[in-house]
C-alpha cells in the first residue's frame, strides 16, 4: 500500500482547469503541473494516469460545472465573453482535432450551447472570444446581429 | 534506450542486452488494458528515485533498474533525460515505467490512440 493521497483532488482539478484554459496543452509540462497544482509527480500519475488523464478530468469537470448550468438560464453569452468557457474554446481548437475523446466532449458541450443560444450565436460568440483573446477589437454581438452581411450593397 | 512497440493489444518494451544484464530485466509485455497512460516528462528524471533493488544508479548519468519509493515499484531506464516517457500501469509488477525512448511524442501518441476507448 502506498501513502494516502496528501492532496485535494477537487482542488487539483480546479487548478488544472485554470491552467489549461490559459495555456496550450503542449506547453503545459508535468513540471508546470507539479508547480502550479501543488501535487507530487507520483501522486499525479497514480491518480490521473497521465497528463492527458488529468486534462480529460479537468475538461469534463469544466463542462459539467461551467457549461451545463448555462442551459438552465444562466447568461451563456456573458460566460463566453468573460472567458469563463476558455477551456472549452481551447479544447475545440487545439485538442479536439487530434483526440476523439476530447472531440466527443466538445461536441456534447456545443450541443448544450446551441440549444440555449442557437448555432449561429454560439459560433459568433466563440469566434468573438477568439478575436478578443488575440487583441483584435470586435463589434458587440448585438451590432453584428443587426448589420447586413455585405454593407457595401446595402441601400 | 528502450524500444517500445505497440501491437493490437500489448505494449512491448525491449531493452538492449547490456541494460537487461544491469537491470536484471528482460523487458516487458504489457496488455493495453493495464496501461493507464503515457506522458512525455523530461522533468521526471529530477525526482528522487527511492531505494534501488536491483539496478544501477550513477547520478546524472544513468538510472537503470527497479526502484521503490512510497510503496510504489518503478522501473527506470534513463540516460538522456530529455527523451523520457512515463507509463503508468495497473495490475502489473511495476506501478510505473520511466523510460528513455527515441521519439517520446510518437510513443505517447501511439499509446494514447491504442488505449482510447472505442
Amino acid at each position: 500500500m502506498g501513502r494516502p493521497r496528501s492532496f485535494d483532488e477537487n482542488q487539483v482539478i480546479a487548478s488544472a482547469i485554470t491552467l489549461f484554459a490559459s495555456r496550450s496543452y503542449d506547453s503545459v509540462s508535468v513540471d508546470d503541473l507539479v508547480t502550479h497544482l501543488g501535487v507530487h509527480r507520483n501522486s499525479l500519475y497514480k491518480t490521473f494516469g497521465s497528463k492527458r488523464g488529468l486534462y480529460l478530468a479537468a475538461l469534463r469537470r469544466h463542462l459539467d460545472q461551467d457549461v451545463r448550468p448555462l442551459t438552465h438560464g444562466e447568461p451563456a453569452l456573458e460566460a463566453i465573453e468573460a472567458g469563463r468557457l476558455d477551456l472549452l474554446l481551447f479544447a475545440a481548437v487545439e485538442r479536439a482535432p487530434v483526440d476523439e475523446e476530447v472531440a466527443a466532449e466538445v461536441a456534447r458541450a456545443l450541443t448544450w450551447l446551441d440549444a440555449e443560444l442557437g448555432g449561429l450565436l454560439t459560433a459568433a460568440a466563440l469566434g468573438r472570444r477568439v478575436r478578443t483573446r488575440a487583441g483584435v477589437s470586435t463589434p458587440a454581438l448585438s451590432e453584428l446581429a443587426g448589420s447586413p452581411p455585405h454593407p457595401e450593397t446595402a441601400t | 534506450m528502450a524500444k517500445i512497440q505497440i501491437t493490437a493489444d500489448h505494449v512491448i518494451v525491449k531493452l538492449p542486452l547490456w541494460r537487461q544484464i544491469l537491470s536484471l530485466s528482460t523487458g516487458f509485455t504489457i496488455p493495453l488494458e493495464n496501461v493507464r497512460g503515457a506522458t512525455m516528462d523530461p522533468g521526471a528524471a529530477g525526482e528522487p528515485k527511492g531505494l534501488r533493488s536491483p539496478g544501477t544508479y550513477i547520478p546524472g548519468v544513468l538510472t537503470l533498474g527497479t526502484f521503490y519509493r512510497d510503496g510504489e515499484r518503478t522501473f527506470w531506464d534513463v540516460h538522456n533525460r530529455s527523451r523520457v516517457v512515463v507509463l503508468q500501469l495497473t495490475g502489473e509488477r511495476y506501478d510505473r515505467l520511466v523510460l528513455e525512448v527515441e521519439n517520446p511524442r510518437t510513443v505517447v501518441e501511439h499509446i494514447e490512440a491504442a488505449t482510447r476507448p472505442s
